[in-house]
């Protein structure tokens, strides 16, 4: 039976976490990260946790030590955020070149400047081509579900890639949530134990790590990579279906689609402005809008075929960014979903940026944008961007 | 695209990469084993491990001998000489 | 440790590298590398951070290894971080490996300092070998906090009339390392094989309890300006000029191992490389003082 707990964000993924059993933990602490930590290193002094716990000294040795752990075989698992992720981008595009099947949660924060502790999506997808793969959480449920199956997925032979789980800083990070905890048992046996073959180092098995390489080998590891990734599309599927069987709960794979069968506009959201997005759309669909929403949650490797489908027959769309892309005048997952859509023809859009540095995307606010992308399609032509700014008084 | 590495991530599992240092040399140590006095300070300090014991004496191999000099500069007795490598 | 034992030792202990990497001739990193590795053995993983012993192949080349036990690349500041990470998973496993840093003067004593730091801090159980040549030599000499004041390096030059070099004093790492209070610190030189030898079994042993921390002084021929043959003669001089005298430490209870009852006046140290070519009498007697100040301290630690 699973058991019905009322959690925040970070327990959420500290609980899911435990239950992967992880056998090497790096702590060190960030806002909005920092009780994802404190909850992990309290598990462990209670016995409920069975891992190696380092109480590194800055996240560069966080990433550092967990990589070690990977590499001398270990299952692992760290958290960061924003300033946090930018000081181990070193050892962090590492991770991912040597193929070590890491977990890390981002909790969702904005890069400094300015000073801001908030929530903002800049910090993880500036790192999007560091080759990890990267899913987006809606609510505190798929936060501890995703980080149990980001180990299935980063551990598959035919990925062997790291697994960023995102989650936005305070708005999930901090809020209280019931959720359902898997039965600890069941995700063992999902799970099973990590033995890697590709990779190890261990006085039985004599090789050396990462050697001065040729050019053209580093294309094929490049290459392998891209396929590595490009594979681990079907396998969050596969993931999908298994943990619906065992745990009853399904969340659509790459993307998940919100009234989108009919749908004539596309809101395209991610991560936790998706409940009042998907709020909004019911309210425009009571009014005859033919609204429907498209929740982003693989970022990476970017679901290309998954948009192009559901996307398919619609006469506009808008995304909801927090972030933004300094050389292109919009947001950054705007970006992706146009390359996504290139040579298909008809579908005009609105780009939107708001939320930035935590601050609040309303109900309101979502209705302008689905307002915008209806003036998009109506004048098939695409929209200036939008920032959503609160209003004064 | 035909690869030609089995490995899907940079790891050196194909054996020891040695390098013919042997080829660096322009001198190549002699020793006198009637000078020798067997302290072992040649074994010692030869960085490249091309000096051995066989039973009771020692024996300078030219394999990977980089001709440096350094168990000639530092035989007490100056038992081992560098003459000019004539080429092999 | 006597001569003779030492050499039977040495004589029959595998080689753990590659016969034939790129070092410099007579490189004596070289020889304590390989020195090092046959004590510590086939069960041993060790980090090569980018530098000369990883430049010269000791981690291998595209799919070919420098060494027969296993061996990667760190990155140059997380070098002691990532062998936690790998002493933590086999502690937890219950298998005794030896896992060590073999690393330059910039990896540790500069860019991966707070990562060496932290590591002594928690008592991870590495041995860290860092091997000082005073500079970044890989990519070319330039200077790093171990480098001695007045040097000739590439970034900080020499003017045509002979004025320049390092403007700061030599950062005294062992000592900041001693100040960590962990099982082992000690100074070691390629000229007193021996000496290091004893020393890596010991570090070995106090690596049970935390982190043992090697300094090994390798004068850079290459990038120093040395005769080649004069790689252990000079080694030899930096020790005997108390420039850099051999001590342990056991948790901070310092023990010095060479007295002198007449140390070589520094000038004598100083003298066979190029790369204190220009210096004046002002500047010898700056770096005499220096080593005198530095001896007086390290005698008050031992009487304590």
């Amino acid at each position: 039976m699973q058991r019905l707990d009322v959690v925040n964000g970070n327990m959420a993924a500290a609980i899911g976490a435990s239950l992967a059993k992880p056998d090497v933990i790096a702590a060190y602490p960030i806002t909005p990260q920092t009780p994802v930590v404190e909850y992990l290193t309290q598990f462990a002094a209670d016995g409920d946790i069975n891992a190696a716990m380092s109480e590194v000294e800055s996240e560069l040795s966080a990433m550092s030590v967990v990589t070690g752990a990977a590499l001398a075989g270990g299952r692992t698992f760290t958290a960061t955020a924003s300033q946090g992720l930018a000081l181990m981008y070193e050892p962090y595009f590492r991770a991912s070149t040597l193929r070590l099947p890491i977990v890390m949660a981002i909790v969702n924060r904005e890069m400094i400047s300015p000073q801001s502790v908030w929530g903002g999506q800049q910090d993880s997808l500036s790192v999007r081509d560091a080759g990890w793969l990267q899913i987006y959480a809606e609510d505190n449920q798929e936060i501890l579900d995703l980080v149990i199956q980001a180990y299935k997925i980063a551990e598959d032979k035919r990925v062997l890639l790291p697994v960023n789980i995102c989650y936005d800083g305070f708005y999930l990070s901090h809020m209280t949530e019931k959720v359902m905890v898997p039965e600890a048992d069941k995700v063992t046996a999902m799970l099973g134990r990590y033995h890697p073959e590709h990779i190890i180092l261990d006085p039985d098995r004599p090789m050396a790590v990462d050697p001065l390489t040729n050019g053209g080998l580093v294309m094929e590891y490049r290459y392998r990579h891209l396929k590595a990734q490009q594979a681990a599309l079907e396998v969050i599927d596969e993931v999908d279906r298994e943990f619906a069987d065992l745990f009853g709960r399904k969340y659509g794979g790459a993307i998940e689609e919100y009234r989108m069968e009919d749908a004539e506009y596309a809101l395209i959201t991610t991560g936790s402005m998706s409940g009042a997005a998907k709020d909004m759309v019911d309210v425009k669909r009571s009014q005859g809008i033919k609204a429907g929403l498209v929740r982003m949650r693989m970022i990476r490797p970017f679901p290309k075929q998954r948009i192009r489908e559901a996307l398919a027959g619609i006469k506009a769309f808008g995304t909801v960014d927090k972030s933004v892309s300094f050389g292109c005048d919009t947001g950054i997952i705007y970006q992706e979903v146009r390359a996504a859509l290139y040579g298909t023809y008809g579908v005009s859009s609105v780009p939107v940026i708001g939320g930035l540095g935590g601050e609040d995307i309303s109900l309101k606010m979502m209705g302008e944008v689905i307002d915008a992308i209806v003036t998009a399609g109506e004048q098939q032509q695409d929209q200036e961007t939008i920032w959503l700014m609160v209003e004064e008084g | 695209m035909e690869l030609k590495s089995n490995y899907i991530v940079s790891v050196g599992g194909g054996g020891v990469h040695v390098v013919n240092t042997g080829d660096w040399r322009t001198k190549r140590p002699i020793l006198d084993q009637t000078v020798c006095i067997k302290c072992g300070s040649c074994l010692l300090y030869c960085p490249v491990n091309s000096i051995c014991k066989e039973d009771d004496s020692f024996r300078i191999s030219y394999d990977y001998c980089k001709g440096c000099g350094v168990c000639a500069h530092e035989c007490p007795k100056n038992a081992i000489v560098m003459i000019l490598e004539e080429g092999k | 440790m006597k001569q003779m034992n030492a050499v039977d030792k040495m004589a029959s202990l595998e080689d753990m590298i590659s016969p034939g990497i790129s070092a410099c001739v007579g490189c004596n990193v070289e020889l304590t590398l390989r020195t090092c590795m046959k004590i510590l053995g086939k069960n041993t993983i060790f980090a090569v951070p980018p530098g000369c012993m990883g430049g010269v192949g000791v981690v291998g080349w595209d799919t070919e290894s420098g060494a027969k036990t296993p061996v990667f690349f760190p990155l140059l500041d997380n070098v002691a971080s990532m062998l936690a990470g790998i002493k933590l998973y086999y502690e937890r496993q219950g298998r005794d490996v030896n896992v060590v840093a073999f690393a330059g003067d910039g990896a540790s004593t500069d860019a991966g300092m707070q990562c060496l730091s932290g590591a002594a801090e928690r008592g991870d159980k590495l041995i860290y070998i860092c091997y000082d040549n005073e500079g970044y030599m890989n990519t070319g000499y330039q200077r790093s906090s171990a480098t001695t004041k007045y040097s000739w390096t590439t970034t900080t030059p020499v003017s045509a009339e002979g004025r320049g070099g390092k403007r700061q004093h030599k950062k005294d790492f062992p000592m900041v390392m001693a100040m960590h209070d962990i099982p082992y610190v000690a100074t070691c030189s390629p000229a007193f094989i021996p000496d290091l030898i004893k020393k890596v079994e010991k570090a070995v042993e106090a690596s049970k309890e935390g982190l043992a921390y090697l300094h090994v002084f390798n004068p850079c021929l290459t990038g120093w300006g040395i005769k080649t043959e004069c790689s252990i003669e000079v080694s030899r001089a930096a020790v005997e000029s108390n420039f850099f005298p051999l001590y342990e430490v056991e948790y901070g209870k310092f023990t010095i191992n060479k007295k002198y009852k007449h140390p070589k006046p520094v000038k004598d140290y100083l003298v066979h490389m190029k790369k204190f070519r220009h210096l004046n009498a002002v500047e010898v007697a700056d770096i005499q003082a220096m080593t005198d100040e530095k001896w007086k301290r390290l005698e008050q630690l031992a009487e304590l």
